[in-house]
C-alpha cells in the first residue's frame, strides 16, 4: 500500500512541477473564450470590409421588393446579363442576380434558370435566403392567379409552441430544457472522451519511459509490478483531476462573471456606459438581461448535484477501465510507434460512443443508448449523455456495477501483461504474444 | 552459515525450460560468482530471488526464513538492464528509490549525503541524470542499490560499461561492504572480474548448474598436472611419464608446457629436468576460471 502510494506521489508531482503543466492549466480555459472571440472579429470585419450590394437582373419584374435579406443590399439595375457578368465586380458590388423571365402558370412546379455570379463563394446560408425568397414570391403569384385570398391563405397559418415538463416522482413539475440537457450531456461525454485520449496516453508514456530508460527491474525489485501499475494510473489520473478542477473554477468564476456582467447586477458602470448608447442598445441590453436570467433559471432547473456525482463516478470508471489498458500497451511496446497497432481496438469502443452520442441524445431512452450505456468501455460517455434528459435508477445503478466490474476485470486483465511486457525488451510483440503473456505464471 | 539457499528451483518459459533444478548456497558474508554464458538462466534465478518472478518448483530461502515480500528490503539488486529517471533530479531520485526500500525520509537523506560524498558528487545532487555522464550515472545506479544497506547485495554484470577507473572503485566499494557483513552475489560472463573478486563460485548453463564450491577447490579439481618450465639445453631423455605438449623458443630460452601424466609430484618433474636441462623457471599451470568456464561450456570435461 504505501508503495502505491510513493509511486502516485512521484507521478503526481513530477508532472505538476512541469511547467508545461502551470501553463495548460492556466491557459486552456482562457483559450476557448479567446478563440471565440478571435473568430467573431475576425467574422464581422469581415462582414465590414465586404461589399454587401447584390445587384438584381430581374427581366420579367415580378421580383421588385422580394428580397428581404438583412446581410445583403439588392440593387435592381437594367443591364445585359452577359455585360453585367463583366463588370459587377468593378462597381464594388459582391455578387450578381439573374432572375430571367419566367410564366407562371398554375400548374408549373419546376423553375429554373436562376443564377447567381459571384467572385469568391457565396455563403450556403446566404444562397438558400434568396431561393426562399423566389419561392415564396413565385408562391404568392401562383395564390394570386389561381383566384385565392391571400388573407385566407395567412389566417390558415397558426403558430404553437409546445413547453415541455419533467414531473419529478414527488409530483412536482418542472420546466424541462432538452437545449440545456444536450449541451450539458454532449459537454460532459466530450471531457471524459478527451480525458482519456488525453491521461492514457500520459500514462502508455510513463510505462514506456520507465521501459526505454531501463529503471523499471529496478523498481520491480522494491514494488510488485500490479502496485506499480496502479500507482501510475492513480498518480497520472490525480493529475489530471488537479487539472480539471483548476479548470472549473477558473471557468466557474469566468462565467459568473460573464452572467453577472449580462444581467447588470452589481456592474452598474457598464449599465451606465450601456444606457448612454442609442437607444436600440438599450433594448438590447433589457433583452441581455433576460437572457442571463433564462439561463440562471435553466440551470436552476437541472439536477445539478445528481450530474455532478455521476460526472465524477463514470469520469473515474473511465478512466480506471482504459488508463489500465494504456499502461498495458505501453509495457508491451519498447517504442509508440509500436504501439499504434495496439491502440486501434482500445479507440475503437471510445469513438463509437462519441459517434453514436447524436443519436443518443436524439433519443435518450431508445434501445442504442440504454445499451450502450451499459456496456462499460461505452457507458461513461454515453450515461453521461443520457443523465440530463433522466435515467431510470435500475439503468443508473446497473450502469454503475458493470463499469466497477468492468475496470475491476481490466485492471486484473493489464496486470497480467504488464507483468511479463516491463522486463521484455526487443521482443516481437503482437496479439498472439499478448494473449500468450496474459496466461503466463510469472 | 548460509544467507541464502536455493534448492531444486525450477522456472519454465512457454517454449522453454529457463532452470531446470538449480541448487545454490551462498554462505554469509561471502563475493559468490554466478557465472555462465548469455542466457544461461542467471537473469532468471536472479529475477525469482528479488521476487520479481516466481519459481514454478523449488524453494528460496533468506536467512533460514522461506521467500517473503520483507526480503525485498534485505536485497540490494543491480539489473544488467539498468537506468535512472532522465528527467528527474539525482538527489529525488535516490530518495524516492530509498523510500520504496522502505527507508525513512530522514534516514535516506543521511545516507544519500554520504555516498555522495564517498563517490565525489555532492554537486550533482541537484541536476537532471540526462546532465550526468554515464559513469556518474552508473555511480549513482550503484549508490541507489546499497543505501538500505541490504545484507545481500545483487549484481548482474555490475562492471559493463564502467571504464576502469570507476570499476575498481566500485570494487573496492564492494569489498568494503563485504567487510562490514553484506554478502554479494556477482554474476557475470566476464571471467577475469570473478578471479580477483570472489570466493565461491557456481556456474550454469543451459538452465542446469554444472558445478559449485569455492574457488580454490573448483580449480585445484581442474588442475591438469601441468608446469611451465624455461630452460637452456635440449630437452631429451625425459622420463615417460611425463608428456611435452609444446615447446617454443624465445630469446635463448626454450619454454615448454609439460604434463604429469599420472599425477607426479612437481619434483619428481624437477629431478627429471635438471638432469637434462639448465632451468631458469618452473612454475605449475593453475588453470584460470575462465579456461574451465570455457571447457565445460563447450562441452569438454564436465
Amino acid at each position: 500500500m504505501n508503495s502505491i502510494f510513493l509511486v502516485l506521489k512521484r507521478e503526481y508531482l513530477t508532472r505538476v512541477k512541469k511547467k508545461s503543466f502551470l501553463l495548460t492549466t492556466i491557459l486552456t480555459p482562457l483559450i476557448f473564450p479567446a478563440i471565440i472571440f478571435t473568430i467573431v472579429y475576425f467574422a464581422t470585419r469581415e462582414k465590414e470590409s465586404r461589399s454587401d450590394e447584390i445587384l438584381v437582373i430581374d427581366e420579367s419584374g415580378l421580383f421588385s421588393n422580394a428580397f428581404d435579406i438583412t446581410s445583403f443590399q439588392f440593387t435592381y439595375i437594367d443591364e445585359d446579363v452577359a455585360e453585367a457578368k463583366k463588370n459587377f465586380g468593378d462597381k464594388g458590388a459582391f455578387g450578381l442576380l439573374y432572375l430571367p423571365n419566367v410564366d407562371v402558370q398554375p400548374d408549373k412546379i419546376q423553375f429554373d434558370g436562376f443564377e447567381f455570379y459571384s467572385k469568391t463563394n457565396a455563403s450556403m446560408g446566404s444562397l438558400s435566403s434568396m431561393e426562399r425568397a423566389i419561392r415564396g414570391r413565385l408562391e404568392d403569384l401562383k395564390l394570386d392567379r389561381s383566384g385565392l385570398d391571400k388573407e385566407v391563405i395567412d389566417n390558415l397559418k397558426v403558430s404553437v409552441s409546445l413547453n415541455s415538463f419533467n414531473i419529478t416522482d414527488a409530483g412536482e413539475s418542472k420546466k424541462s430544457n432538452s437545449k440545456l440537457s444536450f449541451a450539458i450531456g454532449y459537454g460532459t461525454g466530450f471531457l471524459i472522451y478527451m480525458f482519456i485520449f488525453v491521461y492514457g496516453s500520459q500514462i502508455m508514456q510513463s510505462v514506456l519511459d520507465e521501459k526505454t530508460s531501463r529503471i523499471v527491474e529496478v523498481i520491480v525489485s522494491s514494488v510488485r509490478p500490479f502496485n506499480l501499475m496502479l500507482g501510475k494510473v492513480l498518480g497520472v489520473g490525480a493529475v489530471g483531476f488537479t487539472q480539471l478542477l483548476i479548470w472549473f473554477v477558473l471557468i466557474g468564476v469566468l462565467s459568473t462573471a460573464g452572467l453577472t456582467i449580462m444581467s447588470g447586477g452589481g456592474s452598474d458602470a457598464i449599465m451606465e456606459a450601456a444606457s448612454q448608447q442609442v437607444p436600440a442598445e438599450a433594448v438590447e441590453m433589457t433583452q441581455q438581461q433576460v437572457a442571463a436570467a433564462e439561463i440562471q433559471e435553466m440551470i436552476a432547473s437541472v439536477p445539478v448535484v445528481k450530474i455532478l456525482a455521476c460526472f465524477l463516478f463514470f469520469f473515474l470508471g473511465a478512466y480506471f477501465l482504459y488508463g489500465a489498458l494504456y499502461a498495458a500497451i505501453g509495457s508491451a511496446v519498447d517504442s509508440i510507434q509500436d504501439a499504434q497497432q495496439f491502440m486501434f481496438p482500445i479507440i475503437l469502443p471510445i469513438l463509437a460512443a462519441i459517434m453514436s452520442m447524436f443519436f443518443v441524445l436524439e433519443d435518450p431512452n431508445g434501445g442504442l443508448a440504454v445499451t450502450l450505456s451499459l456496456i462499460p468501455f461505452t457507458s461513461p460517455i454515453i450515461m453521461m449523455a443520457r443523465i440530463p434528459f433522466g435515467v431510470p435508477d435500475w439503468q443508473l445503478a446497473l450502469s454503475m456495477v458493470l463499469l466497477i466490474a468492468g475496470f475491476i476485470g481490466t485492471i486484473w486483465m493489464a496486470g497480467r501483461v504488464y507483468r511479463i511486457g516491463i522486463l521484455m525488451y526487443g521482443a516481437k510483440v503482437n496479439w498472439k504474444t499478448i494473449s500468450k503473456w496474459f496466461t503466463m505464471k510469472v | 552459515m548460509n544467507i541464502l539457499e536455493a534448492s531444486n528451483v525450477t522456472k519454465n518459459y512457454a517454449a522453454h525450460k529457463a532452470l531446470n533444478d538449480v541448487s545454490i548456497s551462498i554462505p554469509k558474508q561471502s563475493i559468490f560468482g554466478l557465472l555462465g554464458p548469455n542466457g544461461a538462466g542467471k537473469t532468471t534465478l536472479i529475477r525469482i530471488i528479488n521476487q520479481i518472478i516466481m519459481a514454478d518448483e523449488g524453494d528460496i530461502v533468506i536467512n533460514g526464513e522461506k521467500l517473503h515480500p520483507k526480503h525485498i528490503q534485505v536485497i540490494g539488486y543491480l539489473p544488467e538492464e539498468r537506468g535512472l529517471y532522465k528527467k528527474m533530479k539525482v538527489g529525488e531520485q535516490l530518495m524516492y528509490l530509498a523510500q520504496l526500500k522502505g527507508l525513512s525520509t530522514g534516514e535516506a537523506r543521511k545516507r544519500i549525503k554520504h555516498w555522495l560524498e564517498k563517490l565525489g558528487l555532492t554537486d550533482w545532487a541537484g541536476k537532471k541524470v540526462e546532465d550526468l555522464s554515464k559513469g556518474m550515472a552508473q555511480k549513482i545506479q550503484f549508490i541507489a542499490t546499497v543505501l538500505h544497506e541490504p545484507e545481500l547485495l545483487i549484481l548482474d554484470e555490475p562492471f559493463s560499461g564502467f571504464d576502469p577507473v570507476n570499476a575498481n572503485l566500485i570494487k573496492d566499494e564492494i569489498f568494503e561492504l563485504r567487510e562490514k557483513g553484506a554478502t554479494v552475489i556477482f554474476s557475470t560472463h566476464r571471467m577475469e572480474s570473478v578471479e580477483q573478486l570472489c570466493d565461491d563460485i557456481a556456474l550454469i548453463n543451459k538452465s542446469q548448474k554444472i558445478l559449485d564450491g569455492t574457488k580454490k577447490d573448483i580449480k585445484n579439481s581442474f588442475k591438469a598436472h601441468k608446469y611451465s618450465v624455461s630452460y637452456k639445453g635440449e630437452l631429451n631423455g625425459l622420463s615417460t611419464m611425463f608428456n611435452v605438449l609444446e615447446s617454443q623458443q624465445n630469446d635463448g630460452l626454450s619454454e615448454s608446457l609439460i604434463q604429469a601424466r599420472n599425477g607426479e609430484s612437481p619434483n619428481e618433474l624437477l629431478k627429471d629436468l635438471i638432469q637434462t636441462v639448465e632451468v631458469h623457471s618452473f612454475v605449475e599451470v593453475v588453470p584460470s576460471i575462465n579456461d574451465i568456464f570455457i571447457e565445460i561450456v563447450e562441452g569438454g570435461k564436465s
